[in-house]
């Protein structure tokens, strides 16, 4: 357990039992000071504990594993070690492009505004899917919008390697159309070869630097 | 067993729901799955949230 996490947990606990010792005594509230002990115990502290569980629970939410802690993600996740650089999401993974402990929302981020919010809207109802709903074939699942080329140019808007790509300036509107999301990045002829999992078992697979 | 005095019953009522909601809440930062999340913020947060709710709506309604 990370020692932010166990930090958080036992401030929980001790809140707790704070609280519990409120609820077996509570003529301590009689008294000037044991008003303030009440504030504390039974408003401050349950929030501040409240308040950094959130922040953990949403830091631990972005990680890989916990995407792939689903079964029916789990080709997603086997997919980031296929070997062939021309893989996108592998090529991001295997070479550090993307944070490894954060792959996956490092790219399904949606990085506008409230775009955090959205996208663990978009997690509860995976959730519910997952747990009450019917499940989807891992082939069949879809993305809820076209990928947004604003994710890619989160990172790439600015590299040498991006703007003077020659692809990329080989026609004068191909770099506009690319920042205005009017040519996907993710379009046929491009960078057009993402999550294939209907080939893993064809793929050949990097085993990682361990 | 809760205290014959409103102000104290109010408060072991608003603690008791508190404390429910904290354990809830340490028990899912152990336990680190999908489910352990909504959980929290569902089920955690709720018992959090009206045991802070009765605490200050008992500090407005005391008489004296």
């Amino acid at each position: 357990m990370p020692h932010a996490t166990a930090l958080i947990v036992a401030l929980t606990v001790f809140s707790a039992a704070l609280v519990a010792l409120l609820v077996v005594r509570p003529s301590i509230t009689a008294t000037r000071s044991g008003k303030i002990l009440a504030f504390a115990v039974l408003f401050l502290l349950p929030l501040l504990s409240a308040a950094m569980g959130v922040s953990d629970e949403m830091d631990h939410s972005k990680t890989t594993t916990f995407c792939l802690s689903c079964h029916t993600m789990e080709s997603y996740g086997k997919s980031l070690y296929i070997d062939d650089p021309n893989h996108l999401p592998a090529a991001h993974f295997q070479n550090h492009r993307v944070p490894a402990e954060e792959a996956c929302y490092t790219c399904h981020a949606d990085y506008a505004m409230f775009g955090t919010m959205k996208v663990k809207l978009h997690g509860l109802r995976h959730v519910y899917v997952y747990y009450l709903g019917t499940l989807p074939k891992p082939e069949d699942i879809k993305l809820y919008e076209p990928f947004n080329n604003r994710e890619c140019l989160h990172c790439h808007l600015g590299a040498r390697s991006f703007e003077e790509g020659a692809v990329h300036n080989a026609d004068p509107a191909t770099m506009p159309a690319i920042k205005a999301n009017t040519l996907s990045c993710v379009s046929s002829g491009c960078h057009d070869v993402v999550h294939d999992i209907a080939h893993l078992h064809d793929a050949k697979f990097w085993q990682g630097s361990n | 067993m809760f205290s014959a005095e409103p102000m104290q019953k109010r408060l072991q009522i608003s603690g008791t729901l508190l404390i429910v909601g904290l354990v809830i809440e340490a028990l899912c930062l152990l336990s680190k799955g999908p489910i352990a999340f909504v959980i929290f913020v569902s089920i955690g947060g709720l018992f959090i949230a009206v045991g802070v709710a009765v605490y200050l709506l008992s500090l407005v309604t005391h008489q004296g």
